[in-house]
C-alpha cells in the first residue's frame, strides 16, 4: 500500500523533471530601436517652434548612445496618427523595427510651450511614459533637452546628460573665445571675448566659467561667475595655466610655470591659500583633473622623459602613481565622473592623435578613436556616459560627441568653425 | 418471514448500511485531492531548474597569426568603426519572426565540429590563392568540420548534448538586449523560457516560464527563442522527450 502511495506522488514529478534546463548567457546589447516622430503642433504658434524643438530632440535622442533612432523615411505609420495608446497602430511601428515609439505634442498658450511627451512600447502598445512640461516661449530647445533627459532616465534610471552646460573655445580670428551653451553647443554665450582664452572649466555647481586667459601677456586664470564679468583667479607672476575645479568646488588645482618646469599647486576656489603638490623643479606637470572623490588628481608630467598620465593623492601629495605606460605623448586628461576610468589624448605611432581611456586600476588602455583624422581633448559627460571631444576628421575642428566605449561618433550641431578644448559641466 | 429474515445478509438486493460507502468515497476524495495537491505544490517549487545539465562551456578563442604588438605602443582598435560622418538611414528591420531556413542537420551522427574555429573566410581566401598549391598535394586531410558545425563549437561528447549546445548556440545568434537596461539590474537579470520542440525542429510553443521582472528582457529572450526558430530536427531520443515535455531556457544577460 505504502509503495502504491509513494509511487503515485512520484508519477507526475518524474515527468516534470525530463525538461532539462539550457542556461543561455552572453546577449549582444545594441541600441533600442526606437521611433521618434515628427512633434504634432496643435496650433500655429507651436508650429513655428516645432523645427527647433525637434533639431534638439532628435540629435538628443541620436547621441544618447543607448538608443538606435530609426530613420524617418522607413516610417509607416500615418503622420497624423493619434496620440494615445487606443489610437496609434502599433503594428506599423514594429514593422519599421521600433521597439519604443516616442509622440510629442506641443502647443503655444499666450507666452508658454506647452509639451506633451508619451512613451510607448511598441510590442504590447503599453503607454510607459506620460510627461507635460511648459517653458517660455523662446525657450523650444529647453523644453526638448528636458524630454531627453526624462526619456533616459525612463531607461537607464540615471540622470540623463542633456540639461547640461557645455564650455568650450572658439577661433574668431586671431584670437580665441571662451562660449558657454547647451550641452549640443547651441544657445552659446561669450563668456570671454578678444585676445587669447582658452581651457575653459565650468565649476561643478555650474555657476561659473574658469578659463586661461593672456589678456595681461602672461597665461593666467580668470573666474567669470553667473551674471558678472570675469575677474582674476590666480596672477602670480609666472604662467598659471589650466584651472580644474575639485567635484565640491571648493578649491582648484592648476599649473604654475616655475624655473625650468611647472609644478601643480591646490587652493581655495578663490585662488588664496596656494600649496604646491609636485616638485619637479625641472620637469612639467600639467593638466591636473580631479577624481569624482575629490582626493585624487590625475595629471602630465614628463618626469620620466615623455608626457604620461600620473596620479597623486591630493592630501599626501608624495604619493604619485604613474598610470599610463604606452605611447610617448600622453595629454588631456579626464577623469570620468563615475571614477574609473580617465580619458586622455594620445599620439600614437602613425602621429595621429586620438581618444583613450585609462582604467584608474587596471591600468588598461582602450582606444576610443582611430583613423578619423586628429581627435583631441576628451570631456565626460556629468553621468560619465558621454565623451564631447574635437577633431579634425570633415576638415576644420569641430566637437563631436561619442559614448565612453568611443561607439556612435556624432559631430555637435554647432555652425562651422574652428573649436577646441570643450568641458562638459553641469 | 424468518427466511426472509435470514436470507437478508446474502442477498445482492438488499441495501448495506450507506455510512461504510460514504466514508470510503469521502476518504478517498480526500486522499486524491491531498496527493494532488502536494504534485501541484512539488511542481509548482521545482518548475525552474528541474535538472540542470551543468554543461562544459563551449569556448572558442581566437589566435592572431605573426608577431604581437609592442606593448610599449598604443592599442589599435582591431574592427574599424563604421565611418561615422554620415549616418547611414537603418533599413527598417524585419518582422519579428522573418521564415528562416535552417538547414536540417542530418541526424545520423555528424562528424564532430572539431577544428572549425576562427577564420573561416581566411581559409576560403587562401583555399583559392592556392587552389593550384592544394591540388597538386590532394593527401591533405578535411580540417573545416562539419557542414551543420558551430564556428565555436568544440568536439561534442555525447549527442544529445550536442544538440543542446546546437539549440543555445543558435539562440544567442538572435539574444539582441537593450542597451538601456542599466547594469546594476543586468547583473540579477534572470528569465526562463519553457520551449516544446516538434520532431521536425519546429517550435511548437514557446512561454515565459519565469519572468526576470524586466519586460525589455522579458520581450528580447522571447524574441530571440522565435528568431531562432525553427530549429534542426532533434536526435531521435530526444525527440520524444522534446516534443511532450520540451526544455527550459534559462537566459542570463
Amino acid at each position: 500500500m505504502r509503495t502504491l502511495f509513494l509511487s503515485l506522488l512520484l508519477c507526475p514529478l518524474a515527468t516534470l523533471a525530463q525538461a532539462p534546463v539550457i542556461e543561455i548567457s552572453g546577449a549582444n546589447f545594441r541600441p533600442l530601436p526606437i521611433a521618434v516622430p515628427l512633434p504634432q503642433a496643435l496650433n500655429d504658434g507651436a508650429r513655428s517652434v516645432a523645427p527647433e524643438f525637434d533639431d534638439a530632440f532628435f540629435f538628443d535622442c541620436s547621441a544618447a548612445g543607448i538608443f538606435q533612432v530609426l530613420d524617418r523615411k522607413s516610417y509607416l505609420a500615418d503622420s497624423r496618427e493619434g496620440f494615445s495608446a487606443s489610437t496609434i497602430t502599433f503594428s506599423r511601428w514594429a514593422d519599421v523595427g521600433a521597439e519604443a515609439l516616442v509622440k510629442v505634442q506641443l502647443s503655444v498658450d499666450g507666452r508658454d510651450l506647452r509639451g506633451e511627451m508619451r512613451l510607448f512600447t511598441v510590442s504590447s502598445g503599453k503607454e510607459e511614459l506620460r510627461l507635460v512640461h511648459v517653458v517660455p516661449l523662446d525657450q523650444p530647445r529647453k523644453l526638448a533637452h528636458f524630454f531627453a533627459d526624462a526619456l533616459y532616465k525612463q531607461f537607464t534610471r540615471e540622470p540623463g546628460p542633456f540639461q547640461s552646460h557645455l564650455a568650450f573655445v572658439r577661433r574668431v580670428g586671431k584670437g580665441k573665445d571662451v562660449y558657454l551653451g547647451d550641452w549640443d553647443g547651441k544657445r552659446a554665450t561669450p563668456v570671454a571675448q578678444g585676445n587669447i582664452n582658452l581651457l575653459p572649466v565650468v565649476a561643478p555647481q555650474g555657476d561659473a566659467v574658469a578659463f586661461t586667459s593672456y589678456k595681461s601677456g602672461k597665461p593666467a586664470l580668470y573666474i567669470q561667475r553667473a551674471g558678472s564679468a570675469a575677474v582674476p583667479l590666480v596672477t602670480s607672476g609666472a604662467m598659471v595655466t589650466g584651472a580644474s575645479f575639485s567635484p565640491d568646488g571648493r578649491r582648484i588645482a592648476y599649473s604654475m610655470a616655475l624655473g625650468e618646469g611647472a609644478q601643480l599647486f591646490v587652493a581655495d576656489s578663490n585662488g588664496g591659500n596656494p600649496q604646491p603638490l609636485t616638485d619637479t623643479p625641472y620637469f612639467i606637470n600639467s593638466s591636473p583633473t580631479w577624481s569624482p572623490d575629490g582626493k585624487r588628481l590625475a595629471f602630465v608630467s614628463n618626469r620620466a622623459g615623455t608626457p604620461q598620465l600620473y596620479v597623486l593623492t591630493v592630501a599626501n601629495p608624495k604619493d604619485v602613481r604613474r598610470l599610463t605606460f604606452q605611447g610617448n605623448y600622453n595629454q588631456t586628461p579626464d577623469w570620468s565622473p563615475r571614477g574609473d576610468l580617465i580619458a586622455f589624448t594620445a599620439r600614437d605611432e602613425r602621429n595621429a592623435f586620438d581618444l583613450f581611456t585609462v582604467n584608474v586600476e587596471s591600468g588598461k588602455v582602450t582606444r576610443l578613436t582611430q583613423d578619423q583624422g586628429n581627435n583631441q581633448e576628451p570631456s565626460f559627460s556629468p553621468n560619465g556616459r558621454l565623451i564631447v571631444f574635437s577633431s579634425n576628421r570633415t576638415g576644420g575642428n569641430m566637437l563631436w560627441v561619442m559614448t565612453a566605449e568611443g561607439q556612435n561618433q556624432k559631430m555637435l550641431p554647432v555652425e562651422k568653425g574652428d573649436y577646441s578644448t570643450p568641458d562638459w559641466g553641469p | 418471514m424468518t427466511a426472509v429474515a435470514s436470507a437478508a445478509p446474502v442477498s445482492l438486493l438488499v441495501r448495506r448500511p450507506e455510512g461504510m460507502l460514504l466514508k470510503f468515497l469521502f476518504w478517498s476524495a480526500v486522499v486524491h485531492a491531498a496527493l494532488f495537491s502536494v504534485a501541484l505544490v512539488y511542481a509548482k517549487l521545482h518548475e525552474e531548474a528541474a535538472i540542470d545539465l551543468d554543461q562544459k562551456p563551449i569556448k572558442a578563442t581566437l589566435v592572431r597569426q605573426g608577431t604581437p604588438r609592442d606593448e610599449k605602443l598604443l592599442p589599435r582598435i582591431e574592427q574599424a568603426p563604421p565611418p561615422p560622418v554620415e549616418q547611414k538611414a537603418p533599413e527598417p528591420a524585419p518582422t519579428p519572426a522573418p521564415p528562416k531556413t535552417v538547414a536540417p542537420a542530418p541526424v545520423a551522427a555528424p562528424a564532430p565540429p572539431k577544428t572549425k574555429q576562427a577564420g573561416e573566410k581566411k581559409a576560403d581566401a587562401r583555399q583559392q590563392l592556392f587552389g593550384a598549391f592544394d591540388k597538386m598535394s590532394k593527401s591533405k586531410p578535411d580540417t573545416t568540420g562539419a557542414a551543420n558545425g558551430d564556428p565555436s563549437g568544440d568536439s561534442a561528447v555525447a549527442e544529445g548534448e550536442a544538440y543542446y549546445a546546437q539549440l543555445r548556440a543558435q539562440i544567442t545568434r538572435f539574444y539582441d538586449v537593450s542597451d538601456t537596461i542599466p547594469d546594476s539590474e543586468r547583473i540579477r537579470l534572470t528569465a526562463q523560457v519553457a520551449v516544446v520542440i516538434s520532431p521536425a525542429g519546429q517550435l511548437e510553443r514557446a512561454r515565459l516560464a519565469k519572468s526576470s521582472g524586466n519586460d525589455l528582457f522579458d520581450s528580447a529572450v522571447m524574441t530571440a527563442v522565435k528568431r531562432a526558430a525553427p530549429f534542426a530536427p532533434p536526435p531521435t531520443h530526444l525527440r520524444d522527450p522534446l516534443s511532450k515535455y520540451g526544455v527550459v531556457l534559462q537566459f542570463r544577460p
